[in-house]
């Protein structure tokens, strides 16, 4: 049994350390280090242990911690749903033939490959309202009523961030989509027309069980993304107008650089138990799915 | 004529004789140092070229090398204080003090730094700035830092002279002139909220205000003896504040405006007024050479006559741990004198003036703020402004910039806004271990 390996067991040694060194134990220290008082002057006076003092200040105090995590949870959902939707249509669309599909795959790709501070920068001029090219449009055609503070307005600012976002990771999931569809069998549509399937018909009982698969790499990274998303919402709000697009990480980021290190540590724990708590429940569904299949 | 022969001899003897006295002391030094080292470690900004020719004159002076250690500002904070922890720090070393950074930033000067009391220059710092340099009566830093008007209203002068509009007072003449000026379709006071940290300014610029309305109010503050929560100076003039902001006079969107473009606004008179330095008038002209007139006036929020007074800035302190201590003594000793302050504001061409007792110095200030600072009586300029003021509260600059514009867009209520700023210094205190607080 052991002869028909490829490689030997022992060739895990240097990944799993590597594994073990530079992300399962900086976690565990992350979660040790949530349970004390570690800041910005331990260095002259030292770490002491405060039992789940930060937990309690994250979860009882009236702060905005709460309505951060809320902010997350809620990002994490709807840019999903803006994501994965309109990029499955996409995919489906590209695949579908239609001319010209390779230049449009790579135009829809292209805003994945640039950084978020370019992003960042890029669409708070866009989105300025006082000589925004968003707004100086709608001025210019005379559709003053769509002229809003895209930024800097309660009703409007998580839907710029998340729109900026969809522009940005659409192409990528749909690159993930277009793998996906690949590896469909032709027999299977052209056996489906033959019953008079129509595209809907087609989509639900042929596409959407064979790209399982996709669905959920996607969904998992979406999601991992969504819990831990800072750089979007840093670079385009910091957290503004006011505390109304605060997220976790950017809380997180606020006390580190405050020096409040354990408080910080301790959001971030429960930044790491939400994600692997929801990681591995999509694992198991959708994986569970796939065997059924 | 004999008489005058002897006197004109005897002059030139004594003047020879101490001509070669001074020269026997530079020598002595020079021998007693000569070949040493002196590191410094500061935040980028704070020296830089305006001290190169002071170091180099240091060097030929004593024969010694400078090593100059400059590390970014967002890293500075952590390598002083791991150098400072692991006792490996440089012979000088650089903090942005106030009256209270001292004790929170070193926490334990005794330890770390070297006693400069009885020092010749420490009459050379003035008598505001003393406190940021001492703990517990012990002299231990020398901050030597401009003295421009900070965050005032700088205004369009001659927008202002063409209008009739006058110079306002007080907070009702303010807002009576905000209106005329939002008539006029001109923007009355740009207020980048977009930058995170200026819209803060209005509030906390106008201290002695707060201590006028409430006498003993930064003591008591300090000693947790007081809140900012209640306090009805400060609810007023945040009020005023929203008012104005509900009213359009910071301008239509000030939540999303950055200060990037502040300059052209005022040169294209998109805006009357802002909150800025004194020698942003000159960065105006020199950006947009534009001939407009500019001057400066009290800010009148709450219907402040008090001057911004601010007793904050780079502070340079001596390492106890030094290998050289009599060296760094000679480098305080040498960057008092006239001729080196001198050479530091020639240096710094951002700054008019550099804040020391010492006449000889030729300040440099620009014809507006001369014109400013003349019209404010001496007695108005006693009280620093709230953030330097009093503790921990400069810490929570920023989350109360977030809570005014939540304020602002009536998300929260002011008390609430000077609440969360007791709850955060109450939380610094905490990790501080003041014994006010605890």
């Amino acid at each position: 049994m052991n002869k028909k390996r490829i490689y030997p067991q022992w060739f895990l040694i240097v990944p799993l350390a590597l594994y073990i060194i530079f992300f399962l134990l900086p976690s565990i220290m992350g979660v040790g280090y949530s349970v004390t008082d570690w800041n910005s002057r331990s260095v002259l006076t030292g770490v002491h242990f405060v039992g789940l003092d930060n937990y309690k200040e994250i979860f009882l105090s009236d702060k905005n911690y709460l309505s951060g995590i809320g902010h997350t949870l809620m990002f994490t959902i709807v840019s999903n749903i803006v994501k994965l939707i309109p990029a499955l249509l996409i995919a489906i669309m590209l695949q579908e033939g239609l001319r010209g599909q390779g230049f449009y795959r790579t135009v829809l790709y292209l805003p994945s490959i640039l950084p978020f501070v370019i992003i960042g920068l890029i669409f708070k001029s866009i989105l300025n309202y006082n000589n925004g090219l968003l707004n100086m449009f709608f001025e210019a055609v005379h559709l003053d009523f769509f002229k809003l503070k895209w930024l800097s307005d309660l009703n409007v600012v998580w839907k710029s961030i998340i729109g900026v976002d969809a522009w940005r990771g659409i192409g990528y999931v749909m690159t993930i989509f277009l793998a996906g569809l690949n590896t469909i069998p032709k027999s299977y549509y052209e056996a489906a027309q033959i019953d008079g399937a129509n595209f809907w018909q087609r989509l639900r009982y042929v596409t959407l069980p064979m790209l399982t698969g996709s669905i959920m790499i996607n969904l998992v990274f979406g999601i991992t993304y969504g819990l831990k998303v800072f750089d979007i919402v840093y670079v385009l709000t910091n957290g503004g107008p006011g505390h109304a697009t605060e997220v976790l990480t950017t809380y997180a980021f606020q006390l580190y650089s405050r020096g409040q290190y354990g408080m910080s540590t301790a959001l971030n724990t429960i930044l790491l138990i939400i994600t692997a708590v929801v990681g591995v429940f999509i694992v198991k569904t959708l994986g569970k799915q796939e065997v059924q299949q | 004529m004999k008489k005058k022969a002897l006197s004109a001899v005897l002059t030139a003897a004594m003047a020879v004789s101490m001509t070669a006295g001074m020269a026997m002391n530079v020598s002595a030094a020079t021998d007693e140092f000569a070949g040493e080292e002196l590191s410094i470690l500061v935040s980028a900004g704070w020296m830089d070229d305006r001290y190169k020719a002071t170091i180099d004159r240091f060097e030929d002076t004593y024969g010694v090398t400078v090593d100059l250690q400059t590390i970014p500002a967002d890293q500075y904070s952590d390598i002083l204080l791991s150098k400072l922890a692991t006792d490996s720090c440089t012979d000088v070393f650089w903090i942005q003090s106030n009256p209270f950074a001292i004790e929170s930033q070193i926490v334990d000067p005794e330890k770390y730094c070297i006693d400069f009391t009885g020092a010749e220059w420490e009459a050379k710092i003035p008598e505001v700035r003393r406190a940021a340099c001492k703990c517990n009566d012990k002299l231990y830093g020398m901050q030597f830092w401009h003295n421009s008007p900070e965050y005032v209203m700088l205004y369009n002068k001659s927008l202002f002279e063409e209008n009739g509009w006058e110079v306002p007072a007080n907070y009702e003449e303010l807002k009576a002139l905000c209106a005329q000026i939002l008539d006029a379709g001109i923007t009355p006071w740009f207020m980048p909220g977009a930058d995170g940290w200026q819209h803060q300014l209005p509030f906390f610029q106008i201290g002695g205000i707060y201590e006028e309305a409430q006498p003993g109010l930064y003591e008591a503050l300090n000693n947790n003896t007081a809140t900012f929560a209640d306090n009805e100076k400060m609810l007023e003039v945040l009020n005023q504040f929203k008012e104005f902001s509900d009213a359009g006079y910071f301008g239509e969107d000030w939540i999303g405006t950055d200060s990037t473009n502040m300059a052209n606004e005022f040169a294209d008179r998109n805006c009357a007024m802002a909150l800025a330095n004194s020698s942003y008038i000159k960065q105006i002209k020199e950006d947009t050479g534009t001939e407009d007139e500019f001057g400066l006036f009290i800010e009148p929020l709450g219907d402040n006559t008090w001057f911004p007074s601010s007793p904050a800035g780079p502070t340079m302190f001596g390492y106890n741990g030094s290998e050289h201590p009599e060296l760094v003594k000679e480098w305080f000793n040498f960057v008092a004198q006239t001729e080196s302050l001198q050479e530091i504001l020639d240096n710094s061409p951002s700054y008019t003036n550099i804040h020391a007792n010492d006449d000889a110095v030729e300040q440099h200030w620009l014809p507006e703020e001369e014109e400013f600072m003349n019209s404010i009586p001496e007695e108005k300029m006693a009280v620093s402004v709230l953030q330097n003021g009093t503790k921990y509260t400069n810490d929570y600059w920023m989350n109360f910039g977030q809570d005014l514009v939540s304020f602002c867009l009536g998300e929260m209520e002011a008390n609430d806004v000077l609440a969360n700023m007791d709850t955060n210094r109450a939380e610094a205190a905490k990790v501080a271990g003041d014994p006010a607080w605890n």
